[in-house]
């Protein structure tokens, strides 16, 4: 009954309950920075928006395609930018996009992530894109910050979709990478 | 004559109001890229798989995904192959076949984060250091010879002090070395290249070479820079952050 089997069985499963678990990383050092999760509801996750020119919040990626310059905001989206003049960069919309990084664009259409799903979103007007595609679930949800070597709150799903991450005090952090 | 005119301003007046739609093609992303597009097929990168998308409608197709490993960070496409830059190498994907990427060569490094640019038979690589890259070892470029594809080959590696990601155009190489900087180098002998100035007052992530502009993206925003004498690098304009 009690045999050696059965017990590393038992630890191996108790490795596992904790999804955080990874054999691969070291654990991160207790003062490594700490992270939180960004919640958004299921309902506004995949609700694509084109806003007027909205402030620069935390840029992230770049991506050029003839005269424009599109500037990911992490986590919130894209803004679109008319870069015929560099010196002189103007804003034309931005597209909110939650849980965006990634971007490339073919002809008028850009393929953005929108956490679990691959958007297409047509620039035929800058100043108002469209969404005109969706692909869902095609990305795993991410439950982890882009990062290693850090702590961070493990997500709770009672709350929501994770959009995002942010820096932030974290009371005793279970989950770290 | 005065119906010519007309005809002229009528004809200035439509075409003001014609959209500015992006023309055909595919559009230049930096090298920290988990997205990329060679000719109609759009590559992206998550977990530890490559995924396919058929483009050639428009509408994205799913295709086939393969797994490559752990730590996948960056997609680079170059002539007839793809770059996948990992925390552990540098993998080379022949493209011919476009939605059924072939692994061709593999160049293997220490633990690190790594992006990846080509130019010609040069392979540039950052590789950088520190806690969040789970590495000891000292940052660094590589140079690596890949005239022979399946053969990628380390001729050459220099110091670097916090590099992110990289671009080349020309014989210009430019790397974001993070908080430390802007590194700006001449690679006209890529076993003998210079760093030509190095800005440090620019927080650089990743970087877009354009024919005539440098766009820079770090954490207090973008910056544009006119590159025309790469010794002295002019400030177009800067994006800043609202707080």
């Amino acid at each position: 009954m009690r045999s050696p089997i059965r017990y590393s069985l038992a630890f191996l499963s108790l490795l596992t309950l904790d999804g955080c678990w990874k054999p691969y990383p070291p654990t991160p050092a207790l003062d490594s920075d700490t992270y939180r999760p960004i919640y958004a509801s299921a309902a506004t996750v995949r609700t694509i928006q084109t806003l007027g020119p909205q402030p620069y919040r935390k840029v992230g990626k770049i991506y050029v395609k003839d005269q424009y310059l599109l500037i990911n905001d992490i986590g919130t989206g894209i803004h679109v930018v008319d870069n015929r003049d560099p010196a002189n960069p103007v804003q034309l919309s931005f597209i909110s996009i939650p849980g965006n990084q990634e971007m490339a664009v073919r002809d008028s259409l850009l393929y953005a992530d929108n956490t679990t799903d691959l958007v297409t979103i047509s620039l035929t007007n800058p100043r108002q894109p469209r969404l005109v595609n969706r692909l869902a679930s095609v990305f795993p949800q991410q439950n982890f910050p882009d990062l290693t070597n850090i702590r961070f709150a493990c997500p709770d799903p009672s709350q929501g979709v994770v959009v995002g991450w942010e820096k932030a005090p974290v009371d005793n952090p279970q989950c770290f990478r | 004559m005065n119906r010519f005119v007309t005809l002229l301003l009528l004809t200035g007046l439509l075409s003001c109001g014609k959209s500015d739609s992006p023309t055909p093609g595919n559009g230049v992303g930096g090298s920290t890229a988990r997205f990329t597009l060679a000719g109609t097929t759009l590559y992206t990168l998550s977990d530890q798989y490559l995924q396919t998308y058929d483009l050639r409608t428009g509408t994205p197709v799913q295709g086939p995904k393969q797994q490559l490993g752990l730590g996948l960070e960056t997609l680079f496409p170059y002539g007839q192959h793809l770059f996948v830059g990992t925390r552990t190498g540098m993998f080379i994907l022949s493209l011919a076949q476009p939605r059924a990427p072939k692994q061709v060569g593999y160049y293997s490094h220490m633990l690190s984060c790594d992006p990846v640019v080509v130019q010609g038979s040069y392979a540039y690589v950052t590789l950088r250091s520190g806690t969040t890259c789970r590495s000891q070892g000292p940052s660094s470029l590589d140079i690596i010879d890949i005239s022979i594809i399946e053969q990628p080959k380390l001729v050459k590696s220099y110091p670097m002090t916090s590099p992110h990601g990289l671009g080349v155009y020309g014989t210009t190489l430019f790397v974001g070395e993070g908080d430390k900087g802007l590194r700006i180098m001449d690679i006209s002998n890529p076993l003998n290249a210079k760093t030509v100035q190095y800005l440090t007052d620019v927080k650089s992530y990743d970087v877009i070479p354009l024919s005539n502009v440098l766009i820079v993206t770090g954490p207090d925003g973008v910056y544009q820079y006119s590159y025309a004498d790469p010794t002295q690098l002019k400030l177009l304009s800067k994006i800043s952050l609202t707080p």
